[in-house]
């Protein structure tokens, strides 16, 4: 975050507080699944555009992140399931996400789907992720800004989409190339394809580079 | 780290040693870490937070300490507070969040407790060697860092007033930071002395628990109320700053007339600054005590005389209580003078850009300002472009000569420095002014280099 945009928002009205709906699955909660807790590991916050919010990570997402021995934590920005409406653009979304970040007991993975790919990174330009995933992004702004502590990123993209307009911006923003799996931007949450889609982004997040 | 005879001298290669566990040093120590050091941070208490850690034996608190600036302008840029915190926390809350800021970032591994830094010393060019004073009974360590920054704050030596006859006073006299939970002022007739923010918050605690309260006040100051115009003070006053020239004039004097008509009702010295001169003093209850009656005021303190204060005015008091909430002077003893600019034995270093040591590179101070806003933003850029700074130094020196010459270029533009009037607001910097500063040091820096 430059100190320009800081200062710029100091200056500017803060979104209005809202009580958000942040699902956490710690390791520990796994009954039938054999994981290795580790504490340093970064926690991983998932966001989407989906108006289920939380709920559509529930029953995959979570579960394997947390497998792989991760604190997992999926967050309902404003509007979005237990999270009551309020005003507010995607600043105010990016904000939702910083806040649940704040939370966490460590710096954390942001995980944006969809449009919530589009606020994760206005969230990762305000908060030192650990890394910023984008899973078929929408609405990304046109010019997203440089994320703050230079964290990883990682794009990942459906085979049907991989030449679309927005997923080839965001490739070129951050100067990665797409990761693609095998389904379409509807298949993330459940089926086969989002579990190669996991298979994936979870050895990346292991990964040491 | 194993233990080290007292000769031998530990390498720690280009890693940078941190002083001092406060908000500012743990904000250092995240953003050197941030940009790939190794970083050695040390504390000479026992735990972190420095000055809003009531268990540390040198904090400064006072009963009942709030923030005086509000909860955005306060916060660290990159981990802000939680929204649903007041718009004012308290220093409990301060606490509590240095330690959530710590335990994110993972900064506890880094810090040595109970270690005090006697001396650090350039050697070898532009490397550090820094001595840790020894606990009891064992021998000092001497380490060699690449970089030092030192970030003990301003609040290191009680600034003490004497006054003739003060000696054979019987009654109790009390720096601020000595006042613990205020249990002490119950039910007494207590004397404060200094019209800044903790003499104007301890008047206001010893307004409601006290027998009778008496504020001794040696000049005119701005008080501002926490809130102007449905919003905190200090954000909307920093939002008018946005407007054009000609309209900001008008409406900061029209935001600031309901209190500047209040003090002078009140019979306040009007003071001789601008607001933004100097911290403002920013508690909306003082005035009200004022007004009714449960706090005094008198100027300032000409003698004690056995058991009566004698003031200028030649009235008298006879107190049981006298709190003297007169600040600090800032002291880096662990360092030698010359290398912060300082000449004789004057406290107050002069830094390039308030931050760097204008002889050695690789030697600089964190949240050595009072900018009269939040400090915790400023200290967090401060420390961004001095991890930046260390970080081309280390890769690219070429360019870190250009970003020298701009640094210092920009202490120039701040040649008439200190907009503070008193000795204890010598370290007062115009918010907007030096932030803009260090917006054009960070931009230097993270400028991409000419190919």
């Amino acid at each position: 975050m430059s100190l320009q945009a800081w200062f710029r928002r100091t200056r500017a009205p803060e979104p209005a507080a809202v009580r958000r709906e942040v699902v956490v699955l710690e390791p520990a909660d796994l009954f039938d699944v054999e994981t290795t807790d580790d504490p340093d590991a970064a926690p991983v916050l998932c966001c989407t555009g989906q108006s289920a919010g939380a709920a559509a990570f529930g029953p995959l997402w979570l579960k394997r992140i947390a497998g792989s021995g991760r604190h997992a934590a999926a967050l309902s920005v404003r509007g979005q399931g237990g999270t009551p409406e309020a005003p507010g653009g995607p600043e105010a979304r990016a904000h939702d996400i910083v806040q649940a970040a704040i939370g966490l007991p460590r710096q954390a993975v942001l995980v944006g789907h969809g449009r919530g790919a589009g606020w994760a990174c206005l969230a990762a330009a305000r908060y030192p992720a650990a890394a910023l995933i984008l899973v078929s992004p929408q609405g990304m702004p046109k010019h997203p800004p440089k994320p703050v502590g230079a964290p990883r990123v990682l794009l990942v993209v459906g085979e049907t989409e991989t030449q679309s307009k927005e997923a080839r911006a965001a490739a070129e923003a951050y100067g990665v190339a797409p990761l693609t799996f095998p389904g379409t931007a509807g298949d993330v949450f459940e089926g086969p394809a989002a579990e190669a889609l996991l298979d994936a982004v979870l050895p990346w997040l292991g990964r040491e580079d | 780290m194993q233990e080290y005879s007292s000769q031998a001298v530990y390498d720690r290669g280009e890693a940078v040693c941190v002083i001092g566990a406060g908000a500012s040093g743990l904000i250092a120590v995240k953003n050197l870490r941030e940009n790939g050091f190794e970083v050695d941070c040390y504390e000479r208490d026992t735990v972190l937070g420095g000055l809003w850690n009531p268990e540390n034996q040198h904090s400064p608190l006072y009963p009942n300490t709030h923030l005086v600036t509000s909860r955005s302008q306060t916060e660290i840029p990159d981990f802000p507070m939680p929204d649903d915190w007041p718009d004012y926390p308290s220093s409990a809350q301060m606490l509590d969040y240095l330690k959530r800021y710590a335990a994110h970032f993972g900064l506890a591994e880094h810090i040595w407790y109970g270690s005090e830094i006697s001396h650090i010393e350039p050697v070898e060019g532009s490397r550090f060697e820094v001595v840790v004073k020894p606990a009891a009974g064992s021998a000092a360590r001497r380490l060699r860092y690449g970089a030092v920054i030192i970030a003990t704050g301003h609040h290191a030596v009680p600034n003490l007033p004497a006054y003739s006859g003060q000696d054979l006073f019987r009654g109790t006299v009390l720096h601020s930071s000595q006042l613990g939970d205020g249990s002490r002022l119950r039910g007494k007739t207590v004397l404060v002395v200094g019209g800044g923010n903790s003499g104007v918050d301890i008047a206001c605690e010893a307004a409601v628990s006290a027998a009778a309260c008496v504020h001794s006040v040696r000049r005119g100051y701005w008080h501002l109320p926490k809130y102007l115009g449905g919003e905190p003070a200090d954000y909307a006053l920093a939002r008018l700053r946005r407007r054009p020239r000609w309209l900001r004039g008008f409406l900061t004097d029209r935001l600031l007339k309901g209190p500047r008509e209040l003090s002078a009702r009140m019979g306040m010295e009007a003071p001789d600054h601008r607001h933004t001169d100097e911290e403002p003093v920013r508690n909306g209850r003082y005035l009200e005590h004022v007004g009714d009656g449960s706090i005094e005021r008198r100027p300032d303190i000409a003698r004690f005389d056995g058991g009566e204060v004698v003031f200028t005015d030649g009235s008298t008091l006879r107190p049981d209580v006298v709190v003297l909430a007169t600040g600090y002077r800032p002291k880096i003893a662990c360092c030698p003078p010359g290398l912060l600019g300082v000449e004789g034995d004057s406290p107050y270093p002069k830094l390039h850009a308030r931050m760097f040591s204008p002889r050695v590179e690789t030697l600089a101070v964190a949240g050595l300002v009072e900018p009269g806003v939040g400090t915790l933003p400023i200290v967090h850029w401060q420390t961004h472009a001095i991890a930046h700074w260390l970080h081309i130094r280390k890769g690219d020196p070429e360019r870190a000569v250009n970003f020298r010459q701009q640094v210092v270029a920009e202490s120039v533009q701040y040649a008439v420095e200190s907009t503070g009037l008193s000795p204890r607001h010598r370290l007062a910097v115009d918010a907007e002014e030096y932030l803009a500063g260090l917006g054009r040091i960070i931009d230097t820096l993270e400028q991409e280099p000419a190919k």
